[in-house]
């Protein structure tokens, strides 16, 4: 099982580098670190998610990480779509703001009349 | 002296506004054609046009507006094609977004400019060609009636839009289903560009969407405001060009998308 000494080795790594992530909220780190140890139970004891798959009714384990994993990527990227959406609005108001800007430098002062 | 008059005379250009400085045609026609009190409406009217690479037509469009609205406005969202070069020899203020953001975006800012230029009335025309004067006139005398804070053009009451493809139809009609769905509103054109709002009416519109989902936004606002709505048949004018480019058919599934998830936002 080669691949599983790649994997462990992976997501050792990456457990490091979450580690020595400067100023990242002490709460998000443990998360992260918390899923990449299930990740690696998961990695060293494959057969104990064919036990957690029976459990809640799914035959095999492969397929319950398979459910699983998808939902957590859906999850991240719709965090990520509201995220951009917020740093669109964001866009949008500094670009209004600079074009306004400019347009009441060009245009006389106010002589509205009816 | 109206605002913009400054305008014409800095750009030097031929056209003038008919209220703004009055040219002796302008000003007869005018008296023949508007009642007094739709030609004193004009001035407290701004027009909003906005453009995102409308080169070939912006031009003409601009220019038959300027000959009955003193006060027309172009937000020009970003264009890389000579929109800009074309503007500037037009009396119109030009208020230029430095990358494109979107129709709903530009709609904000052209609001947002109105408001702060003391308009009672904001005009939205759209920069393809497709609307006619006389409709945007005709929903002007709408509102000044004082019943409604907002008058839409729907291409769907009265004559039939010419030239209409038959996919645009079945996309338009979903997207008004969809948007009386979720504003509370019974409108038959849910995506008209051409619409009058009240000062009251505009100040109450704060446009989250920079895409093209912010029609059914804005309703959403007006309606959650208590504003009335009324709509008056128009007719819409389906070239090649601006077909081409309207909102495509397959862009219906991105608005509704960012209409669905628009909401987690709030």
């Amino acid at each position: 099982m080669i691949f599983k000494y790649v994997l462990i080795g992976l997501l050792g790594v990456f457990c490091v580098y979450v580690l020595a992530l400067p100023r990242t909220a002490l709460l998000r780190k443990g998360l992260v670190l918390s899923v990449v140890a299930l990740m690696l139970i998961f990695v060293i004891k494959p057969e104990w998610s064919t036990t957690i798959a029976g459990a809640v009714g799914i035959t095999r384990g492969t397929d319950l990480l398979f459910y699983l994993s998808n939902l957590v990527l859906f999850f991240i990227a719709f965090m990520y779509y509201l995220k951009f959406k917020e740093i669109e609005a964001r866009f949008a108001k500094l670009v209004r703001q600079l074009a306004l800007d400019t347009a009441a430098r060009e245009s006389p002062p106010e002589r509205h009349t009816a | 002296m109206n605002s913009y008059a400054w305008h014409s005379i800095r750009a030097g250009s031929a056209l003038q506004c008919g209220v703004a400085l009055p040219s002796p045609d302008h000003e007869s026609r005018q008296d023949n054609v508007l009642p007094s009190d739709l030609r004193q409406a004009l001035g407290r009217t701004f027009v909003l046009v906005r453009a995102y690479n409308e080169g070939p037509v912006i031009g003409d469009v601009v220019a038959d507006l300027c000959k009955v609205f003193p006060n027309v406005m172009v937000v020009n969202d970003g264009s890389s094609d000579n929109t800009a070069t074309v503007l500037r020899g037009l009396p119109v203020a030009v208020i230029t977004h430095l990358v494109n953001l979107g129709g709903g975006a530009a709609m904000q800012t052209g609001l947002t400019y109105a408001l702060k230029r003391g308009a009672e009335y904001i005009l939205t025309f759209d920069a393809d060609g497709q609307h006619r004067i006389e409709d945007a006139l005709a929903l002007l005398r709408e509102i000044l009636t004082g019943k409604w804070e907002v008058v839409y053009g729907s291409r769907f009451l009265g004559e039939a839009a010419v030239d209409m493809p038959r996919t645009r139809r079945l996309i338009l009609k979903f997207a008004v289903w969809f948007s009386n769905l979720t504003s509370k509103a019974t409108l038959t054109d849910a995506h008209n560009g051409l619409r009058v709002f009240s000062r009251k009416a505009a100040s109450v519109i704060n446009i989250s969407q920079s895409g093209m989902a912010y029609a059914s936004e804005i309703t959403s606002q007006l309606v959650e405001h208590g504003m009335t709505i009324h709509e008056i048949p128009v007719q819409i004018i389906y070239t090649e060009y601006s077909l081409r480019k309207g909102q495509s058919s397959s862009n219906a599934m991105n608005i509704l998308i960012d209409l669905l998830l628009g909401r987690f936002l709030k």
